[in-house]
Order: C-alpha cells, then sequence, then structure tokens
C-alpha cells in the first residue's frame, strides 16, 4: 500500500475541503438569519398579504331606441376550498355535476398548490337544478360552495350574433401580451362588438389587499383598505342599431343563408346587421363549451362567418350606378345616349347575352330596367382606369372601417391589378366587359354595398358605418360620443338625379326589376343583382336600396346565397325591412304571405334581371 | 456483549444519522402538514424506520462477501437503469422512475452505491495503476456508463452528483496531481466561460500556474493547456449559436436572480424562508412561508427552508453541522480501514453525500445553481433515503471490519 503513505496529506486535503465549505455556509447563514433577518422578514410578511381581484360589470350595449339588448345575468360556479373538502365527497359532487371524479381531483391539487384555503373554481355556468342539489346536500360536501359570476343575457329578439360577438377566457398567448391587466381565468372579448369594444365594456378590475395568518386565513384589510383599488364598472355602449328592424331582419332570413345590412344614410349609423345561419350566443355566455365550438367550427353551413362584412362576391348588376356614374361625371356619355340592345352584344368572337331585348336604351332606363348590353358598350367606353377610380371612391376595394374588426376588403381590380395577375399585355379589353355588369372578379360584402347604397342617398357623401354612437362611463355617467369619419364624393348633383332616377323607376315603374321592394306610400329607390355563381349551384341574390328618395332614412343591402334572381328573393325582404324602420311597425297584413306571394308573383312573370 | 458492541458499533456516525433522520422526518411533516399529517410524512416515516433496520442489517453484512458482490450488484443495477429509459414512469420530465404498487423505485439512486462499490473494488486490485491509459479508462467506465443512462432519462442533477464523487475517489486512490488536473481544468474552464471572460481568463492562468509548479513532461502539458483553451473557446462559440431562449436557460441556471418568475422564484422564496427564521425560527408548523406553500415541493429538494425557517438559525446550523460532522467521520473511517477496497467504498460514500449536501444547501441559500438533488437523510424520497440509509449502514460496516486487510 505505496500510497497510502501520502494518505495523510489526502487526509488533510479532505477536512480542509470541509472545513471551507462549512464555515462558508455558516457564514451564509449568519448573512441570511442574522444579519438580514430583517430585510428577509419583512418579505416574508409582504408574502402574507394576499390580492383579492374584484371583476367589474361589464358594459351593457342599448339600442337606438334606448332598449336594453345586450344584459348581465348572474351565472353560477361551483367552488371547493381545499382545506374544509373532503375526499368521502368525491363521488357525490361527481355525480352531481356530471364531471369526472379525475378532474374534479385535478382541479383540487391545483387549488392546494394555489392557496388551500382559497376557493378554487371546479365548474363553471352550472344550471340552476345542479345548484340546488348542491345546496341541498350542503352537509355531505364539505368546503364545497358556489360563486356568482355574470354572464351575457340577450333581452330582446335582435340576436345579432356577429355584431354583439362574444367573450372567452383569456388565452396563455393574450395573458402574456395584455400584461398586467388580465388574470388567468378572464374573460375578454374574442368577437364583433365584444372585441372591438374591450377596453371600454371590460371597466378596471379593483383590488383588495387584505392581510392572511401563517395558516393562510383572512385576518382583515391591510393598512385599513388605504392601498385598495376600487373597481371601475365597464362603460355602457348606445347602438345606431334598431332592435326590432334586426329582429324582423333576422326572422326573414331565418331559414336562408345571406345577410342583411341597413345603414342610416345621415350618419353611417348601422341600423341593422344580420348574417345567416347564426348561432347562439349564450352558448358563449361563460366558457365556451369545446363540443359546442367543434360543432360551429365544422358546421357546413358556416355559422360563425359573419357574411354580412366577410363575404366577397360579385354584386352582379347592383355595380352598374358604379359605371353610370364614372361615364356621366367624366362626361363620355350624357342621360340622352342611347344604345340599342338587341339582347346579346359581340366582342371579338366572344358574345355576351342579355335576357331581354330592351331595344333603345338611355341610362335611367338602363338602370331600372337593368340593360346588360348598355353596360358592356358603356364599360367599352369608359374604359377601365375610371371605372376602378369610381369603384374606391364607393368604398370598394377597402375595408369600410366598421367598428367590429372582422371585415373583407373585398376586391377592385385595376389595370395593375391585372398586369400582375395575367402579365402585362396579356389581357384584353374583353376582360372589362364583365366587370361591366359587376361580375367576375370584383369582390364585395354586404357592408360595403349598403355604404355604397347610403352614398348615392345622400347624393354624394361616404359616412364611415359605425354601430357604437355614444359610450357612457358607469361611474361620472358622461357619455362620450364615438368621432365618426365623412368623405365627399367629387360628383355632380345632376349625376345623382340620375342614378336616383333609375333606381326609383327600378322599384316603382313597370318593367323594373325592383318592384318587389316597394312600399306604401315611401318612394323607394334600389337596384337588383344576381351575382354569378362559378360553383355551380344557384346565383346569389343582392338587392341595394334606400328610402325615402325625398328625405333618406334607410339604406339597405340584402344578400340571398344560392336562391336566384335578386328581384324575385333579395327584394321583398328590402321592402319588408324598409317599411318596419319608416312606419315602425309593418303595415301589411300576414308578412310570411306578403313574402313568398311576392316571390311566386315574380317567378311567374319570369321578371328576369341581372 | 459489551466489549462487541463498543467495538463494533461506530456511534459518531449513527448519532448524526440519527439527529438527521428525526429532524428531517418533522421538515417533512411540517412541509406537507394538512389539518393533520399527510401520506408524505407517512410515507417517509415508513422509509425512515425500514431504512434505519436495513442499516444495521448492512452493517453486520460479512465483509468479504460484499467485496465478492460488488460487480454483480453492479452489473444487476445498471441493468435496471437500461430498462427504466424503456419502461419507466414519466414523472416531471424524466424517465427515471419504476412504479411498484404505489410506490416508486429510482434505480439512479440505487445505483449510486453499487458504482461506488464497483469502483473500488476495481480500483483496490494491487495491479491497476491510474498512469496507464488502459486502467484509468476502465475506471472513467464504471462511472461515466451509468451517468451516460441517467443523461438520456434526462436527470442533470444526478449526473453531476456520480462526476463528482468519481473525481473524489480518483484522488483517493491516489490519482497525481497531473491527472488531476487533466480532468478538472477543462471542465472548469467550461464552466468558468459561461460565468464571463474573467472566470475563463483566471481558469486559464491557474492552469498555467500549476502545470508549470507540476513540472511533468513539457508536451503533455502543452497538451493539457491547449484542450482546457479550446473547450473554454468552443463552449463561448457554442453559446453563441444558441438561441436567445437556450442562452437564457442557460444564464439563470447560472444566476437565478436574472429570472425571479421562473427559476429565480424558487430561490428568492427560498432565501425569504431562511433568512425570516432569523435566530430563533418562527416555531414548528408556524412558518409562512412553508405553510402558504410558496415553494413548489418544498418537502423534496428545497426542504431545508423549512427547518431554517422554523427553527431558525439554531436549527439550520444544527443541521449543517451534523452533516459536516458525519463527513468527517467518514473520512477519518477511509483513513483508518486497513484494507483498501474498504477505505474507497468510505470515500466514495463520504465524497457522494459531500456533493449532495454542498449543492443542496448552496441551492437552497442562493449560492449555487438550481440544480434537483435531494439533501441527505432530509428529503422527503423512498429510494434516496434507502440509499443513504445502505451508504450509512457501509460505512459502519467499514468501520466494523476496519482492522482486516
Amino acid at each position: 500500500m505505496a500510497e497510502f503513505a501520502e494518505s495523510s496529506t489526502r487526509k488533510i486535503v479532505f477536512y480542509t475541503a470541509i472545513g471551507i465549505v462549512f464555515f462558508v455556509f455558516l457564514a451564509r447563514l449568519i448573512q441570511l438569519q442574522v444579519l438580514y433577518a430583517d430585510v428577509y422578514g419583512k418579505k416574508s410578511e409582504e408574502n402574507s398579504i394576499r390580492q383579492i381581484a374584484r371583476t367589474p360589470i361589464r358594459g351593457l350595449m342599448f339600442d337606438l331606441n334606448g332598449t336594453l339588448i345586450v344584459d348581465n345575468g348572474p351565472a353560477y360556479s361551483i367552488t371547493i376550498t381545499p382545506a374544509e373538502f373532503r375526499m368521502s365527497g368525491l363521488t357525490l359532487l361527481s355525480n352531481i355535476l356530471r364531471t369526472d371524479t379525475q378532474i374534479i381531483k385535478e382541479k383540487f391539487e391545483k387549488g392546494i398548490r394555489y392557496n388551500r384555503f382559497t376557493p378554487t373554481k371546479i365548474k363553471r355556468d352550472i344550471d340552476f337544478k345542479t345548484l340546488s342539489l348542491i345546496e341541498e346536500n350542503k352537509d355531505r360536501l364539505p368546503g364545497v360552495d358556489y360563486q356568482i359570476e355574470s354572464k351575457r343575457f340577450y333581452p330582446t329578439k335582435s340576436k345579432a350574433t356577429h355584431l354583439y360577438g362574444y367573450t372567452k377566457e383569456i388565452s396563455d398567448q393574450q395573458l402574456l401580451e395584455m400584461g398586467n391587466e388580465y388574470r388567468p381565468g378572464d374573460n375578454i372579448g374574442a368577437t364583433g362588438l365584444e372585441a372591438a369594444y374591450e377596453r371600454y365594456l371590460r371597466g378596471q378590475k379593483g383590488f383588495e389587499l387584505i392581510t392572511v395568518n401563517a395558516l393562510g386565513q383572512i385576518m382583515g384589510d391591510y393598512n385599513e383598505g388605504k392601498n385598495n383599488i376600487p373597481v371601475r364598472e365597464g362603460s355602457d355602449l348606445f347602438l345606431s342599431l334598431d332592435a326590432k328592424l334586426q329582429a324582423l331582419a333576422e326572422s326573414l332570413l331565418s331559414d336562408k343563408r345571406g345577410a342583411v345590412v341597413a345603414l342610416d344614410p345621415n350618419n353611417g349609423g348601422l341600423l341593422a346587421l344580420v348574417s345567416k345561419p347564426d348561432y347562439d350566443l349564450t352558448t358563449f355566455g361563460t366558457v365556451t363549451p369545446l363540443d359546442a365550438w367543434k360543432e360551429l367550427n365544422t358546421d357546413e353551413s358556416k355559422p360563425l362567418f359573419n357574411r354580412a362584412t366577410l363575404t366577397r362576391y360579385p354584386p352582379g348588376s347592383t355595380f352598374k350606378m358604379v359605371l353610370a356614374a364614372a361615364a356621366l361625371e367624366e362626361g363620355v356619355i350624357n342621360q340622352n345616349w342611347r344604345v340599342n340592345c338587341t339582347g346579346a352584344f359581340r366582342f371579338g368572337n366572344k358574345v355576351f347575352s342579355d335576357l331581354h331585348i330592351h331595344g333603345s336604351t338611355n341610362v335611367v332606363e338602363a338602370i331600372q330596367k337593368s340593360c346588360n348590353v348598355f353596360f358592356y358598350q358603356l364599360m367599352l367606353k369608359t374604359g377601365f382606369e375610371r371605372w376602378t377610380r369610381y369603384g374606391r371612391e364607393f368604398g370598394f376595394g377597402n375595408p369600410t372601417g366598421l367598428d367590429i374588426l372582422e371585415e373583407n376588403p373585398g376586391l377592385l381590380p385595376s389595370e395593375e391589378y391585372y398586369d400582375r395577375i395575367y402579365g402585362k399585355g396579356k389581357w384584353t379589353q374583353g376582360y372589362l366587359i364583365s366587370l361591366g355588369i359587376g361580375q367576375g372578379e370584383v369582390g364585395v360584402s354586404p357592408l360595403q354595398m349598403a355604404g355604397y347604397a347610403a352614398a348615392i342617398a345622400n347624393r354624394g357623401y361616404y359616412h364611415t358605418p359605425h354601430a357604437v354612437l355614444r359610450i357612457r362611463d358607469k361611474e361620472s355617467g358622461k357619455l362620450q360620443i364615438v368621432p365618426t369619419e365623412t368623405r365627399k364624393l367629387d360628383i355632380s348633383p345632376w349625376v345623382w338625379d340620375v342614378l336616383q332616377e333609375g333606381m326609383y323607376r327600378c322599384v316603382n315603374e313597370i318593367g323594373g326589376t325592383g318592384q318587389a321592394s316597394k312600399v306604401k306610400s315611401v318612394s323607394v329607390c334600389g337596384k337588383t343583382g344576381t351575382a354569378q355563381n362559378p360553383h355551380g349551384k344557384k346565383d346569389h341574390a343582392w338587392f341595394i336600396g334606400f328610402a325615402p328618395r325625398e328625405n333618406p332614412k334607410i339604406a339597405i343591402c340584402v344578400l340571398i346565397e344560392n336562391v336566384g334572381f335578386g328581384g324575385a328573393f333579395a327584394a321583398p325582404i328590402a321592402g319588408l325591412c324598409i317599411e318596419q324602420y319608416i312606419y315602425g311597425k309593418l303595415i301589411r297584413n300576414v308578412q310570411q304571405n306578403v313574402l313568398t306571394a311576392a316571390q311566386s308573383d315574380q317567378a311567374q312573370t319570369q321578371q328576369r334581371e341581372h | 456483549m459489551d466489549i462487541w458492541y463498543k467495538e463494533n458499533i461506530d456511534l459518531k456516525t449513527i448519532a448524526p444519522v440519527t439527529l438527521l433522520l428525526l429532524l428531517g422526518i418533522a421538515s417533512v411533516y411540517s412541509a406537507t402538514y394538512d389539518a393533520g399529517a399527510s401520506i408524505f410524512f407517512n410515507r417517509q416515516l415508513i422509509w425512515a424506520g425500514s431504512g434505519f433496520f436495513l442499516m444495521i442489517v448492512i452493517m453486520l453484512l460479512p465483509f468479504r462477501t460484499l467485496q465478492f458482490l460488488s460487480y454483480p450488484f453492479y452489473g444487476i443495477s445498471i441493468l435496471l437503469l437500461i430498462v427504466v429509459l424503456f419502461g419507466g414512469k414519466m414523472v416531471a420530465g424524466s424517465r427515471s422512475w419504476f412504479g411498484i404498487g404505489g410506490f416508486g423505485l429510482q434505480p439512479s439512486e440505487i445505483v449510486k452505491v453499487t458504482t461506488v462499490l464497483a469502483l473500488a473494488s476495481y480500483l483496490s486490485r494491487g495491479q491497476v495503476n491510474l498512469q496507464r491509459f488502459k486502467h484509468l479508462a476502465t475506471a472513467l467506465g464504471f462511472v461515466l456508463f451509468p451517468v451516460a443512462l441517467i443523461t438520456l432519462q434526462p436527470d442533470i442533477g444526478t449526473a453531476i452528483i456520480y462526476l463528482g464523487m468519481l473525481f473524489i475517489v480518483l484522488f483517493w486512490a491516489g490519482a497525481s496531481n497531473f491527472l488531476m488536473i487533466t480532468l478538472l481544468a477543462p471542465a472548469a474552464a467550461a464552466i468558468a466561460t459561461l460565468f464571463g471572460t474573467t472566470a475563463f481568463f483566471i481558469v486559464v492562468i491557474l492552469t498555467l500556474v500549476v502545470l508549470f509548479v507540476l513540472r511533468e513532461n513539457r508536451l503533455f502539458s502543452a497538451t493539457i493547456f491547449s484542450f482546457t483553451v479550446l473547450v473554454g473557446v468552443s463552449v463561448q462559440f457554442i453559446f453563441d449559436k444558441l438561441a436567445p431562449h437556450q442562452q437564457n436557460r442557460i444564464t439563470t441556471f447560472l444566476n437565478p436572480d436574472a429570472d425571479p418568475l421562473g427559476a429565480g422564484y424558487n430561490v428568492i422564496q427560498s432565501k425569504i424562508a431562511i433568512g425570516s427564521g432569523g435566530f430563533f425560527g418562527k416555531g414548528f408548523l408556524q412558518g409562512s412561508q412553508t405553510q402558504l406553500n410558496f415553494l413548489p415541493a418544498q418537502w423534496t429538494d428545497f426542504i431545508y427552508c423549512v427547518p431554517a425557517e422554523e427553527f431558525g438559525f439554531i436549527g439550520a446550523f444544527a443541521i449543517l453541522l451534523f452533516l459536516t460532522l458525519f463527513l468527517i467521520r467518514g473520512v477519518q473511517i477511509a483513513s483508518i480501514v486497513k484494507n483498501r477496497y474498504a477505505s474507497l467504498v468510505a470515500i466514495g460514500i463520504v465524497a457522494t453525500f459531500a456533493t449532495h449536501t454542498v449543492i443542496n444547501i448552496g441551492m437552497s441559500m442562493g449560492m449555487m445553481p438550481v440544480i434537483g438533488v435531494p439533501l441527505p437523510f432530509l428529503s422527503y424520497g423512498g429510494s434516496n433515503l434507502m440509499t443513504n440509509m445502505i451508504m450509512a449502514g457501509l460505512l459502519l460496516n467499514m468501520y466494523a471490519n476496519r482492522k482486516e486487510y
């Protein structure tokens, strides 16, 4: 054992090393526990101060007439306080809540890790029957209690699913982005106005600082409550929506796919916004049930899709006023310029058809009867650049700026666009001809169409559509007016006269394609459209219009998918909506009969148009 | 009987072990207190009781048989380590557990003992000379093989313990200073680089000085020095290539204060617990940090905070003192035994306990990176406590057979 001779030096190395570590640790212990004991003692006291968040009540929504349309109601959540809960009650609790014992156990264990004296939510938004069962069995369920939270409900028939939107529990990602304003489990606006006005509706969280003893039990207010932050309730929204009009429009579209958007031409206020099919917002009252979400998300009729603002269909003949305005204002033609419609238009080796032989037609008659041949020729005469420029003036190709966040800008083709898509010189004038009657690449949303109708109605003012007029602060009661934007279109008064005359005749005179939208003693102006559907199904029916002509109060767009002609399917719905809004009620007899009669009448007389 | 008892039972080992066990049980009771004794406490109590019994049994085993069985034990335990990689339970991101009934078995704990036994057995063979590459490589292989398997789980903390043990045992076994610097310098350079350029240069200069003092073969010295510098530079190079979040992870590992909500949170809460305990402590079951669960799973890796908060400096110092006395006694046993195998086993055990202690208490007091290793005799955990008791039993066994050649 030669090396062992050295072992005494090695031994000394070991003792020295152990000694050094011992004294270093001892010094650190003295530093922490003797020298800085006060500092750490204070920190540990601060640790025993708990912050309790008080969630504000979310702001309400009122319609144009002050009717409450989005309200809050109580939602009950079952909680368990881990320190008091006994596992013997687990099976009973699981049966009452119809929740797996494993899930309850997991939440219980999570609760223990957080604080076993703080109630932990184990199921949110239970029904009243379940709550009663919990109350009845209270003796057998120690530590089980309930908390009241608020959830949305909608007291009127106006459900406006895609406008109101819903709130959902904040995601981890959002929590990271939002910083301190939210806590896990908080709800945040996800779609529609709930999302767009989140910062007003939400209010501001209150915080109460309380002291807890070493066992985590609450001892009282910290510093006599001087450091508490009081809760600020959410602000209320006053909408320009007319709940009755909205409800009627929803009922008229109940078995259809489509959208209705109505605007006040005087200020751009949104009077109605319907997208069908829709879904029940109360499903999303507190937490989104996963299965319900999946069902909606995979539904082939896309109920989650906001057809009023996200649709991008060709507008069909409803777009003809854009071309007419461009041609008249730019002096390409005057109102007496005439085209002889022979029912078809030949360009190169291609034939563009019309459904009728309209004979000699001027611009007013062309709008009234929706003559395609007139507009084919007018498009070639006016040119692409002007058409695009006026389309942009009317708000196409850009989002309108409506105060909900989901909007499709649509597509307004231009020379540059075609150069990019097809290559310079690789497209011909023939491509334009379809655009002249609103077919082809051009894509618009019902919201854009309503804005366009409103600008014609008020003779040249494009008001940015908006749903919310005023915001009321709950604390001060002060009303804040939501600022709006208005843009003046550079088009002469006589041009508006021509367009309005054509649209008036379209509804009110023999040969007009929009007669189904006629309303008793109201001068309705309108234009029908039928968007060709390249997917083989039936065409999409469009109608845009406004009323009354002299003093416009409502501008409207109706889109019904896959039904056929705009004059037969969209116009009658627009007529009923206008009647409802102007008279405050329907003055016709039974609405359903009127509607179906109008449709069959149209179909029988073969009143066809584009 | 009286004489046998005096001759063969080492009270200087049993006393600190017993005191530490009792403090550990009390700490686990407090850390998991939930309106009464918890399931953790009950289990720990059973393990401590049966562990104590196991320690006595190991003490009484025939010494020669133990030496004879070192390799078979090692083989079987390594087999378990391989099997656990495929059939083990995933716990907290590591595949290191077997579930048996309600209990879990962690082979990497048992392998700590068997590796010490096998390494001691190999190094105690007369013809083994650490100056010969083949013998050195074999010795390293005994430890590096399980280290590789444990790194795959992955359980870096436990792997570090093995490396610390290897280094200390080689030193005790008579590795030359030159060999020690060969093993130590590159590792030190790698770690120092992560702490900064200054630390790296200090290590480089120290290496140079030591090599100069040792006056070994110049070519070897130059090679080792170049290798040390190369390791440092490549670590820096690799670090620079890492994504920012990966760099962050390393930075907070070395300096937990940089991340007060993540890894740093535990260290901050741990320091608050220890510091706020003050001199006399807040009293049993009265520690607000402990009772309000500011530290996740403080009954395992952060157990030291519990007695430090509730029994104050007195409690924290007592644990430090008992552990130190236990380690010193271990070195004494390693020195007085006549048998080389026994001496190496004893020093291997001391090394294992010492690395656990330094890393764990250093981490709890914010002086070390957060590496998850248990504190001997105190942390909750069956496999670890049983392994500790077996190792204490082996020390007692070596002491009882100290006169055997």
